[in-house]
Parts: structure tokens; C-alpha cells; sequence
């Protein structure tokens, strides 16, 4: 643009000569933009730069990340800057052409779809109905392997826990709970001896045992021996989805969910009293045994967590 | 001798043409591929200039950013369940059998240069991915721009929000620990809650009960080969379709339905495209270096036996815990089977519903308006005051629904009880676009009527007189405007004039 | 066979150090509680077996009333009897306003709750109340008392604790906790499970139900953190027999340093919010900033 070829002469074609407004600059002063974006590009070059040495040396990612965001910045703001002020501030046009094409040409497209298309399946419609078949039937079986060799069928393992008549309780240790460990308004984390280090102990056999009280206690009608020495132990997964129920309020009384804030009450078998959750908590029946383990009189009476279709 | 050395080289530059090296090779590309002519028009392609046409940029460099920090963190990744012990610089995890996935998260943390800073520049490209991708959406829905022949765009777009929103899931998950973990135990449940075929899908997708050691490493094809395959595929097809069909333009001086107005690819679109992917690079960057992003060490390894308090999903996720939240606890039960509504509807309709109403938003309002001519003029906000502010309605109730997401951190702010906060948001889910949709209608209804409404006025410059009179005289064009003042005119082929054509032997006229 | 029956022998050995010892002073603390002003309804706190004296090293005094017992992880300390008298006088001063000037509390009335019967609660109930400025109560009426500047000092709260214990001697005794030798990992591991359900994972603390809190722990001395385990203040459950001492000194380990001195390696930690504050930083800092940045680069026509 700046030095013509000595075989040339310029001639502006399209109308627009070298002076015209659109092809110049939209800054009033462009030797001053130009010497600022000098200078962001500057900056941009040493601290990308950094980034390099700072990388070299191991430095704090802080340092790391501001020379690298801070060169790319000051790069990004001089071209952006150069685009926007130093270039030919037009503003040009161009035409929007029709995007649809003439009729004749549309209906020869359509013709050779339904034509030669619709010939050809209506001499042979059983070939044309079969092969529609085949199709069909490779588009449903192929989703097969996709879907059914991802994981076994649930059959009934969602409705049952690890706890057996006569588990013990143990913490996440495998320390075995006695009956004088926790005093009134105590709360642990207990599963079924042996599945405390599982995935499937943590999961779906958690239960949480509080002391609510120095004797037998009954939450709820036919309950009577399920919480001796008031020892109750309710499923610590929430009915609503499914989280650790771990937060509880002794004096309130409440198993609160962390998730969504279900709140449980623990005196009446873990009846939700407010929040989403559907369902109280399923109760754990304990026995103390003669040598002071607190075990489980047989698994939960019902599915635990959140519900599914299947759960009755 | 000299003037043959001088000639050789006369000879060889008048050889390449009057375009040097660049015009040759130019030349044997077109040879190959036929590129001349389109190419040129290519180059010739006018962008209209409008600040709110940049928000899609954002999303889409903010996306580039993603993969290019994604494939630094996939090469130190590890995708597996095993348990390992962790020996590693961060001594409150010393001694502890965690995943090989969270102890990889941690050691790309603590031990491999630039590790933690690509994991929170990537990270936080994910928010701001996911948020530019929403007011990009929201522009093109208050303008009009999904209308007809762009319909096919907006589907296109509303995918790859869902996409956006499903992968940032899946990535956030991958490091294994407390907080994200708690996540996939929630996206389990919701799996259950589906009729009839829940816990059949639950099992599918994670191998088995929660939870299984098949679903990290599921997680991380997706996260890494499967979404982002299919955005990348989306993507082009999206910038195809926005070169073929050009972009709208809003109605102005020389504009018209069948011109577009603005300035060319090249150079000087280029140039600031180019420029914004290096500032949207660098505020990811600067981002990632001082604002602390899923401080996974601090957060532990996911154990399903643990919870944390004030636990809530990457803000794109919100809306969906809010609703679960506020949601009463409406369980169906009956001839031994349960459909739990109170998660399949917040959990599973809601969204469906709400992405429907997005998909076929052209549909319905083609239907409504009756209007099926092409548009490339795009409107201004306050000239549809009823798609206006049905979407602002639209927008409210789900920033209602993000902001019920972290009712915990609301009442321990403001030292309120959580049932008030709940029952204030169960109110306020309701009301507001009840209450949004009629204030939004007269604020259009106003900008109509008042003249230069929504315009950006001249301001005027006061000056004072000797005397002491103040003047006020209209302020110069903003130098942004300058440009506008002119007429528009089409980018010249030749500055100069174009070379002489070449005769049938390949010879080129040379003048002396 | 043989190792299940030695794991078991193991097992009831080491039980036998944290629930004989419990089950015991359970039985004699059941008498020994001081005068109750009202019924104790089944599900009434007690602090009969929280820290107890199980360990080898209790030391008595003359009249064989326990002065201190602890081991290498935790000293459990009664505060000097001789501080009594002073402490009686503080507390007429101070408390007995709400708690009576029998220290047995206010019984229920009408819709005004209970004032608490502070007899036979143990010594270092009566501390952490005090020397966390909870008590005296500014609002007597709401339902949890914030952590406030302590208008009692540290000798003035243990004398009171020595008049209140002197009532009706109680366990547990004020704690000292021993970090050397704690495990952070454990203290970790322990938080987890056990704390941060109320306190947060990163110990901000959070809002409960009807009004209540689990509050911050950023700002909370070591022997506090024991105490508040031990005892269960308020709403929060104690934890006695299912945290062993030295369990309690690897989590106050792991308070006082990772929770009160977290490792924001990744720059300004957002107030420990998690994604609430990251999705506002992301959208306002991030898109905001860009958007613009945005503003600049286009037109505005």
C-alpha cells in the first residue's frame, strides 16, 4: 500500500482512492495510538517472557498465572487496538445475496429426490419396505451394547443392606460400639462389622447411632425394643437423594440433610418435619448384648435412601 | 557482470508476479484446490461491528481456552477408582487411602508445574464458557436473531448449551472429592427417580449401585472425547451456517434486509477477533492466578459416609438444586410402586420443560406472530415488548431458582431462619415472573413512546463564557461513531490498479 | 478362628478403657447429680460420662476427689477448689440472674424456654461458655448465644467453674491438649465424618435449623475445640466415648492449623464459600470484565 511497483500507475478502481475516509484510520492522532500499542505489545513480549522464566525457576502458580494472563492481555489489547483504530475504519458493505435458489433449480432438486427416488420404490416397494425394516431393526439392536452391557440389572440389591440379625455396630474404624460409649446426645457414624472400609459399607449401610436417652426408648408404635438403653440408629442416607445425614441438633432433636435441609425428627422414628424429603428414615432395630455390644436385631424394614419405582 | 546479476534477479522478481512469494504460492494453492475466488470473497466478508455481536466470542475463545488447558490436565489425570495411599506434599492428606483420580487432582495441584494454575484457568473458562453461552443466547433471543432462515442456529446453540452445562458437570466431578462427589451421589438419585426404568438406568450408567468404580473413568470419555467431539462438530457447523447465511445486523444508516454492513475479515475483523481470544485468554489466566477456584485439597476425598455443609453445584447446575430444594415433598405411592415426584419433577420435568420451551421457541412464536419471512434486520428489545419480556420472565424465574440454590448461605448471612428463607423463595419462584412479565412490558411500552428511547444520546459540552454564561454545545462523534457517519461502500478489489492479465503463453507484459 | 478371637479379646480390651470406665461413673453419677428443680424428661441431657477419669494417670487429692487425669494427648484438669468462694460471688454477680442462685437453673414456663440447671455438668461445660464469651447471655431469650469478646477473663471463668463443680463434682475437667505428636491426616479424616455435616468442610460454619448455627471455627483456641467435643454445647452432639483422646487432639491439630490457617496455594481463598462465591466471581469478574472488554471492541450502533 505504501510503495507502488515501477510498472504501475495507480488507478483506483471501485471508486475509492487512496485518500478516501472509509480506508483511513479512525484515530485523530495515530502516531500517539500507534506508540501506546508499541508499548502494550512491549509489556506483552517481557511478561510473557516472565511466564517463561517464571516457569523455569518453579514459581508460585500466582506468578505464573499473572505473567502469563498480563502478557496475553497487554497482546490482546494492542491488536485489538490496532484493528479498531489503525486500519481502515470503513464502514464497507457488502450484498446479501438470496440464500434460495430460483424455482427451476428448487423443483429440479426436488424432482431428482421424489423422480428417481419415489421410480425406484414404487417398481419395487416390497424391496424398498424390507430394507426399511433391516434399518430399523440394526438402529434398535445397535443401541444394545450401548446400553445393557454398561451394568448388571438391579434385581434386589436396592432393597437391602448389609445389616443381618446380630451384626455389629462399628465405627469407621472397626472398633466394635458398646452401650456405655456414647452418653445422652451423642452421635456416631456406624455399619455392619466388616464393610466399614467397603464402598458399598459406606454407601448403603451407613447409619448414624445416637444416644437420645438413658433408657429404653420407643419412637414409634411397635418400636418398643428397637432402641434399648436409648441407643436409636436410623439409615444415614436421606430419603430425598441420598446424602449423609450427619447433621444432628441435640437439643432440637433434629437430623438436619446438608444437602437440601430435610429435617428429621429423631424422638418419633426420623419423621421429616420440614424440607423435601418424602420419607422418614428408615430405623435400624439394635439389642444390647450380653457383653455390651450394640448389634442389629435383623436388617432395616425397608428399602433405604431415596425412592425408585420400584419401591413399594 | 553486475548489470547480469542485477538482471537475474530483475528477472527472478518479475517472475513471481507483482504479488512476490505471497502471490505465488497463492497461486499454486489455487492450482490445487480452486481457493482464488472464494477465498477472496472470504476475505471480503463483512462483520457488522456491534459490541453485543463479541458475546458470542467470548464463548467461543472461552471454549478454546478450555481445550487447551484440558489437554494439559489430561495428561496428568488419572481416571481410575483404585485406592492408592497418598504421599504428597499436602501433609493433611498424608497416610490417607484415597482414588487414584483425587490423588492425581491433588498431585497436578501441589506437584506438577503449572498444575494448579491450568486446573483453575480451566475451571473458571468452564463458568465463564457456560455464562457467556447464556447471555450470548439471551442477545440473540431479545433481537430476534433465531428467526427465520436461522432457526437451524438456535437449535444448534441450545444444544451446545446443554452440552456446555452436562460436560462442565462431568469435568468438575472427575478430581473424586467431598463436594463434587456428593454431586454424582445426587445425579444418581435423580437417575432413580425416572418411572419405570430408574433403577434400571441407575445401574446401567454406573455399572452397578452407588458407587461402583466404573463411573469415573465413564465420566472422564465423556468428558474429555465424547462432549467435547460433538461441541467441536457443533461449533463448526454453527460458524458455517452464521458464514453462509451472514450475520444480522441491527436496522441504521445504509442498512437494509438485503445488505450487511461493518468491517471486512481481513484485516481488520482479524485483528480484533484475534486481539479478544488473547484477552479472553488473559483474563482466564489472571483469574486462574489470584482467585482460588475448587480448592480440592481443602475439600478431602469423596467417601459416601461424609458430607459437607453449604454444598452446591458450579453455578450452571443451580437452578436445579434450587428447585430441588423448594420443592415440597410430593411422593407418589401407591399399588406397591413410588414415583418420587418431588425429585423427577424439579430434577427431571423442570429442565425438560424449560429446554423444550427454549428449542421450540422459533416454532412458537412463527406461530403466534404468523410471520415467516426472513429476517436479517434484527429488533430492538423495546420493539417486541411481548418476547421480550416473556424472556425476561423466563430469566427471572430462573435466577429465582439459582439464588434458592444457596438458601443455607442466605440465612447464615442475614441471620434468618432456613424455613423463612425456603418459604421466601417458594413465594418468590412464583411471583416474580408473574410480577417480571407486566413491568418489563411497560418498560418497552415507554422506550416506544419516548423519542430516542434506548438510544445512546449526544451529550452535550458545556463551556462558560467570560461573561460567566454557560454554553452548551452538542460534543464531537465519539471516535466509535465517526465511521458511521460516513456512507457505506464496498471493499475495494484493487488499491491500486490490478496487474495487466498475462497472455496465453504465461508471459507476463512488462512495462518499462 | 484364633484371630477373630484375638481381634475380639483386642476389641474388649480396648473398649473396656473408653465404656467400663464411662458405665461406671454412669451408674455413680446417677446419684450423685445435685437436687433437679424439674423432671427430667427422657430425652434431657445429661453429661454424665463425657472425658472421664479412665486413663492411668488420675491424680486425687486428699479427701480423694479427682484433681487432674488425662494422658500424653490430653490433661484433664479440675480448677482449684480454692477459687470457690471468688467463684460464688462471680456468679451471683453474673449469672444467677437467669441460672438461680443455686445454679439450678429455671424451669420452662409457659412459652418461655428452660434456663439450663448448670449442676453436675462438669467443669469445663461451665469454661467454654464463659471464656467464649457466650455467657453471660446478651440476649437471654434467643435461641443459640453467639460467640462474643468474653466479658469474664480466664481466671474469673474458672472460678466460677470450681463454685459450679464444687456443687456437685462432674466430668469432664478443662482440657489441655498436647499437638505434639498429633496427626493433622487423622485430624482430617476425623473432620470429615464428624464435623463437617454442621461446621462446613472448610469450618465456616453454617445455618441450622429454627434459628440455630453451627458457627465459624476460624477463630476458636485449641482448648475450646476440645472442650466444645467433649461436652456438646447447645445443639451441637457431644462426643465422648466415640472419639478417643487422642482422636480429639488430632482433630483440634487439624482446626488450629488447616481449618484456622487454610492453604489458599490458588490465590484469595473467596471466603470459603465454594461455588456460591466462584459462580459470582465467574460471572461478574469473569464474564463481566470480558463483556466489557467487549463494549470497547465493537460498536454502539
Amino acid at each position: 500500500m505504501s510503495e507502488v511497483p515501477e510498472h504501475r500507475t495507480p488507478v483506483a478502481l471501485s471508486g475509492l482512492s487512496e485518500d478516501d475516509p472509509h480506508l483511513q484510520s479512525a484515530a485523530k492522532n495515530p502516531l500517539l495510538v500507534e506508540r501506546v500499542i508499541a508499548f502494550n505489545f512491549l509489556l506483552g513480549i517481557v511478561l510473557v517472557a516472565g511466564f517463561g522464566a517464571a516457569y523455569w525457576v518453579n514459581a508460585e502458580p500466582w506468578i505464573l498465572g499473572a505473567t502469563m494472563g498480563g502478557g496475553l492481555l497487554f497482546l490482546g489489547v494492542g491488536l485489538v487496538a490496532w484493528g479498531k483504530y489503525l486500519m481502515p475504519k470503513g464502514p464497507f458493505v457488502e450484498e446479501r445475496h438470496d440464500l434460495a435458489n430460483a424455482q427451476v433449480d428448487r423443483d429440479a432438486f426436488a424432482a431428482a429426490i421424489v423422480e428417481r427416488g419415489g421410480g425406484v420404490i414404487k417398481r419395487r416397494k416390497m424391496l424398498g419396505g424390507l430394507l426399511g425394516g433391516g434399518l430399523g431393526i440394526f438402529s434398535v439392536v445397535a443401541i444394545f451394547p450401548l446400553l445393557r452391557s454398561l451394568g448388571p440389572l438391579p434385581k434386589g440389591t436396592l432393597f437391602h443392606t448389609d445389616w443381618r440379625s446380630g451384626s455389629y455396630a462399628v465405627d469407621q474404624t472397626g472398633r466394635r460400639v458398646q452401650a456405655g460409649d456414647l452418653a445422652v446426645g451423642s452421635i456416631m457414624t456406624v455399619f455392619p462389622e466388616g464393610t466399614q472400609d467397603t464402598d458399598r459399607g459406606q454407601a448403603v449401610d451407613q447409619t448414624v447411632l445416637i444416644r437420645i436417652s438413658n433408657q429404653n426408648f420407643t419412637t414409634q408404635k411397635g418400636r418398643e425394643t428397637w432402641a434399648p438403653l436409648g441407643y436409636v440408629a436410623y439409615s444415614k442416607m436421606c430419603t430425598h437423594l441420598g446424602c449423609p445425614v450427619g447433621l444432628y441438633e441435640q437439643q432440637l432433636q433434629l437430623l438436619v440433610c446438608p444437602c437440601h435441609q430435610s429435617m428429621f425428627n429423631v424422638t418419633n422414628g426420623a419423621i421429616p418435619q420440614f424440607g423435601p424429603a418424602p420419607r422418614p428414615l428408615p430405623q435400624l432395630p439394635l439389642f444390647i448384648d450380653p457383653q455390651g455390644y450394640i448389634r442389629a436385631q435383623s436388617d432395616y424394614h425397608e428399602p433405604v435412601g431415596p425412592g425408585f419405582w420400584e419401591r413399594s | 557482470m553486475s548489470s547480469d546479476v542485477v538482471d537475474t534477479k530483475r528477472v527472478k522478481k518479475q517472475a513471481l508476479g507483482p504479488y512476490g512469494p505471497v502471490g505465488k504460492a497463492l497461486g499454486e494453492l489455487d492450482d490445487r484446490l480452486g481457493v482464488a475466488k472464494g477465498g477472496r470473497s472470504f476475505l471480503d466478508k463483512i462483520f457488522p461491528d456491534h459490541w453485543s455481536f463479541m458475546l458470542g466470542e467470548i464463548a467461543l475463545y472461552s471454549f478454546v481456552v478450555l481445550l487447551v488447558t484440558g489437554v494439559f490436565l489430561s495428561l496428568y489425570y488419572i481416571p481410575s477408582q483404585a485406592i492408592v495411599t497418598y504421599h504428597g506434599s499436602y501433609l493433611p492428606l498424608d497416610g490417607q487411602r484415597v482414588t487414584q483420580a483425587y490423588a492425581s487432582s491433588v498431585d497436578l495441584s501441589f506437584a506438577v508445574r503449572a498444575g494448579l494454575l491450568m486446573r483453575q484457568m480451566h475451571h473458571w473458562a468452564c463458568d465463564i464458557f457456560v455464562g457467556a453461552i447464556v447471555i450470548h443466547m439471551a442477545r440473540v433471543f431479545f433481537t430476534g436473531a433465531f428467526r427465520k432462515p436461522r432457526e437451524l442456529n438456535w437449535t444448534i446453540g441450545s444444544t451446545m448449551l446443554i452440552l456446555a452445562i452436562v460436560n462442565g458437570f462431568l469435568g468438575y466431578s472427575l478430581p473424586d472429592d467431598l463436594v463434587s462427589g456428593t454431586g454424582i451421589r445426587i445425579a444418581y438419585s435423580i437417575i432413580l427417580s425416572i418411572p419405570l426404568v430408574g433403577s434400571y438406568l441407575g445401574f446401567l450408567v454406573f455399572g452397578g449401585n452407588f458407587p461402583g468404580t466404573a463411573i469415573l473413568p465413564r465420566f472422564y470419555i465423556l468428558h474429555v472425547l465424547i462432549v467435547p467431539g460433538i461441541i467441536i462438530a457443533l461449533v463448526t457447523f454453527h460458524l458455517i451456517l452464521l458464514v453462509r447465511q451472514k450475520h444480522t445486523q441491527f436496522p441504521g444508516e445504509g442498512r437494509t434486509e438485503k445488505n450487511v454492513v461493518g468491517s471486512p475479515m481481513f484485516p481488520v475483523f482479524m485483528a480484533k477477533t484475534t486481539g479478544f481470544l488473547f484477552i479472553v485468554g488473559g483474563v482466564t489466566a489472571l483469574l486462574g492466578a489470584f482467585a482460588q477456584i475448587n480448592p480440592i485439597w481443602q475439600f478431602g476425598q469423596y467417601d459416601a459416609s461424609r458430607i459437607s455443609y453449604a454444598v452446591q453445584p458450579d453455578w450452571y447446575m443451580g437452578f436445579l438444586d434450587g428447585a430441588l430444594r423448594i420443592w415440597p415433598s410430593w411422593s407418589f405411592h401407591s399399588f406397591g410402586y413410588t414415583i418420587p415426584f418431588e425429585v423427577f419433577i424439579p430434577a427431571v420435568i423442570l429442565p425438560g420443560l424449560i429446554f423444550n420451551l427454549v428449542f421450540v421457541w422459533p416454532a412458537l412464536e412463527r406461530r403466534y406472530t404468523k410471520d415467516h419471512a426472513i429476517h436479517n434486520l434484527l429488533d430492538r428489545p423495546s420493539n417486541r415488548p411481548k418476547r421480550t419480556a416473556a424472556g425476561v420472565a423466563v430469566l427471572a424465574f430462573l435466577g429465582i431458582l439459582f439464588i434458592a440454590s444457596s438458601t443455607d448461605v442466605i440465612a447464615n448471612f442475614f441471620h434468618l431462619p432456613l424455613s423463612a428463607v425456603l418459604w421466601s423463595m417458594r413465594i418468590l419462584t412464583i411471583v416474580t415472573p408473574f410480577l417480571a412479565y407486566p413491568i418489563t412490558y411497560k418498560i418497552c411500552k415507554e422506550l416506544q413512546a419516548t423519542k430516542g428511547g434506548g438510544k445512546r444520546k449526544t451529550p452535550n459540552q458545556v463551556s462558560r463564557t467570560a461573561e460567566g454564561e454557560y454554553v452548551a454545545t452538542p460534543a464531537p462523534v465519539y471516535v466509535d461513531d465517526q465511521h458511521n457517519e460516513l456512507a457505506p461502500t464496498e471493499v475495494p478489489k484493487f488499491i491500486t490498479a490490478p496487474p495487466p492479465e498475462s497472455d496465453d503463453d504465461g508471459v507476463r507484459i512488462i512495462e518499462r | 478362628m484364633t484371630a477373630t478371637f484375638l481381634k475380639r479379646l483386642g476389641a474388649l480390651a480396648f473398649a473396656s478403657l473408653f465404656g467400663l470406665g464411662p458405665v461406671v461413673l454412669f451408674v455413680g453419677s446417677a446419684h450423685a447429680s445435685g437436687g433437679t428443680a424439674y423432671k427430667r424428661t427422657p430425652y434431657q441431657t445429661t453429661r454424665a460420662n463425657a472425658g472421664t477419669p479412665n486413663s492411668d494417670n488420675v491424680v486425687k487429692n486428699s479427701k480423694g476427689v479427682v484433681i487432674s487425669y488425662g494422658n500424653s494427648a490430653i490433661t484433664y484438669n479440675a480448677p482449684p477448689s480454692t477459687l470457690a468462694a471468688l467463684g460464688k460471688a462471680l456468679f451471683l454477680q453474673n449469672c444467677a440472674s437467669c441460672h438461680g442462685s443455686e445454679a439450678d437453673g429455671v424451669p420452662a414456663n409457659g412459652t418461655n424456654g428452660a434456663f439450663p440447671n448448670l449442676v453436675g455438668l462438669g467443669p469445663a461445660t461451665i469454661d467454654f461458655w464463659v471464656e467464649s464469651g457466650r455467657m453471660p447471655a446478651a440476649d437471654p431469650r434467643s435461641i443459640e448465644a453467639p460467640r462474643r469478646q468474653p466479658r469474664l477473663n480466664h481466671d474469673q471463668a474458672l472460678a466460677i467453674a470450681a463454685w459450679v463443680n464444687s456443687l456437685s463434682p462432674a466430668f469432664p475437667s478443662i482440657p489441655t491438649v498436647n499437638l505434639k505428636s498429633a496427626n493433622v491426616a487423622n485430624g482430617a479424616a476425623l473432620f470429615a465424618l464428624n464435623c463437617a455435616a454442621c461446621h462446613t468442610i472448610e469450618g465456616d460454619g453454617d445455618a441450622l435449623a429454627m434459628g440455630t448455627y453451627a458457627p465459624s471455627l476460624r477463630h476458636i483456641p485449641a482448648t475450646q475445640v476440645a472442650e466444645a467435643i467433649r461436652t456438646g454445647p447447645g445443639d451441637m452432639p457431644r462426643f465422648t466415648g466415640n472419639l478417643s483422646d487422642y482422636q480429639v487432639r488430632d482433630l483440634v491439630k487439624f482446626v488450629t492449623t488447616e481449618i484456622q490457617h487454610p492453604q489458599n496455594i490458588g490465590g484469595f481463598g473467596l471466603g470459603g464459600l465454594g461455588p456460591v462465591a466462584e459462580g459470582f466471581v465467574g460471572l461478574a469478574l469473569g464474564v463481566g470484565i470480558l463483556a466489557l472488554f467487549g463494549f470497547w471492541i465493537g460498536e454502539r450502533q
